[in-house]
């Protein structure tokens, strides 16, 4: 068995991964305007919930534990949330670009072999690093006054850990129980070694 | 969207979408670079009317479209209006100061959101996922695997909204849509997310599997059943789109509204 088969994406992984990236992508056309109408309370409310923008990378990424899902899934679900005319429209693909790439790069750093809830949510803290250098030029983000700010940063790190860190870790190891994530990840060396017992 | 969207045989359903999606989508490029109040308030008022004579909705669901986008994206701009760095204070209670500059900016926020709301929705209105991703093929040169992969994925849409609503019938079943609080609130959307997302993935890989033994992902001298080209709706696209924006250009240089030509400057 050749090294390189197993971690390159095959027809069933891109599929699986598009799926899971267009159930995430109604969920963020969802809530949208969720996010918009909780705007106008001033404190910041908002910025707890932008973390389940980050999902999709970490979630796919846990589920099939591959090069260039966490990527894949992240621009999938911008594309779905962009072609369901979701509020932003077009911004929304270059977040998700951006923000797919971050993720994926923590996952490449521990050569996609380590993925603990700790890992994870360095992956989303890595999206919400995205997200912000895009909201300093989109969003003119320094321009808002010192306190609010850092109260907005705080209460972003807290929603993208909570709602990208563990909830997609939750989610997979709920998944794991019905057993539909057996067949999706690359057959590990402890897979072989029950066969020679 | 089928009975949302009206009117087929509008200019834009004919462009070739690549085009459509590469030109919107460095529409942003341009706008991130321009600070100017008055550029932004003319720009909105001519995508407004692109949006008009473009958009694939049918009138009622277009004009509601246009006015709920205005309030969600003055939303959006509140925390900018209400906190922004500036000098000329307005208006000062407890926390909230609103001054000049931040005012500028914040609308100039709003109406960025309102002007990509506007494209976005005028895109996603006038582009059919099929022709859209068969010209991402043959156009862009997008792996087959991805794009058959998108389109398969589209097809399964119909199928997960109706069973979400089999979820939920036997969630009122078995009594689960009588328990309140959060903690049973949780447990719903846990649930709600597990079966939809197992589900899904079980038949993504049975149609992947399907699919690989019909030699969907075979690259090497593939035909397509749909021929995506170019067409002179193409030309027409690329000068109403460049009139829409050069004379948002323009017209703000002729006819300034505000003081603001630069919001960063404070």
């Amino acid at each position: 068995m050749s090294k390189g088969k197993n971690t390159i994406l095959n027809l069933t992984d891109i599929l699986v991964t598009i799926v899971i990236a267009l159930v995430f992508g109604l969920v963020f056309r969802l809530m949208g305007p969720v996010y918009d109408l909780v705007q106008p309370l001033g404190l910041h409310l908002d910025a707890l919930l932008y973390g389940i923008w980050f999902i999709a990378a970490p979630f796919a990424a846990l589920l099939i534990r591959k090069p260039g899902v966490a990527f894949l899934a992240e621009t999938a679900a911008a594309l779905a949330e962009m072609l369901f005319a979701g509020s932003g429209g077009i911004v929304n693909l270059y977040y998700g670009l951006l923000q797919g790439a971050f993720s994926e790069a923590v996952f490449a750093i521990w050569r996609y072999k380590k993925f603990s809830v700790s890992v994870v949510s360095l992956s989303a803290f890595a999206a919400l690093i995205a997200s912000i250098i895009l909201d300093a030029g989109y969003a003119y983000l320094p321009m808002l006054a010192g306190w609010n700010l850092i109260l907005y940063l705080i209460f972003r790190i807290i929603g993208a850990i909570l709602l990208s860190g563990l909830l997609p870790y939750v989610l997979v190891k709920g998944l794991e129980k019905t057993g539909v994530t057996q067949s999706l990840r690359p057959v590990t060396k402890e897979d072989y070694d029950v066969l020679d017992k | 969207m089928g009975d949302i969207i009206a009117n087929r045989g509008k200019l834009f359903f004919k462009v070739n979408p690549s085009l459509k999606f590469l030109l919107t989508s460095s529409l942003f490029i341009l706008y991130l670079f321009v600070h100017n109040l008055n550029t932004m308030i003319w720009a909105s008022v001519f995508f407004l009317v692109l949006y008009v004579f473009a958009c694939g909705l049918s009138g009622k669901w277009s004009f509601g479209f246009v006015l709920l986008t205005l309030i969600l994206s003055l939303f959006s701009a509140s925390a900018m209006i209400l906190f922004g760095k500036g000098n000329t204070v307005i208006f000062h209670y407890s926390l909230i100061m609103m001054t000049q500059e931040s005012l500028a900016r914040g609308i100039m926020l709003g109406l960025r959101t309102f002007c990509f709301s506007l494209i976005g929705m005028v895109f996603a209105t006038t582009t059919l996922p099929v022709p859209f991703f068969y010209s991402l093929m043959q156009q862009l040169k997008v792996p087959v695997r991805y794009a058959y992969g998108c389109l398969a994925a589209f097809r399964m849409l119909p199928v997960m909204g109706e069973e979400l609503g089999h979820i939920r019938q036997a969630m009122r079943v078995r009594g689960m849509a009588n328990q309140h609080g959060v903690k049973a609130f949780s447990n719903k959307m846990i649930r709600y997310l597990l079966m939809m997302l197992a589900q899904s993935i079980r038949r993504a890989q049975r149609t992947a599997i399907a699919m690989e033994a019909k030699r969907f992902s075979m690259t090497e001298a593939r035909t397509y059943y749909y021929e995506i080209g170019w067409s002179v709706y193409d030309l027409y696209f690329l000068f109403i789109l460049l009139i829409t924006v050069t004379s948002g250009f323009i017209c703000s240089s002729l006819f300034p509204v505000t003081p603001f030509t630069n919001v960063l400057d404070h």
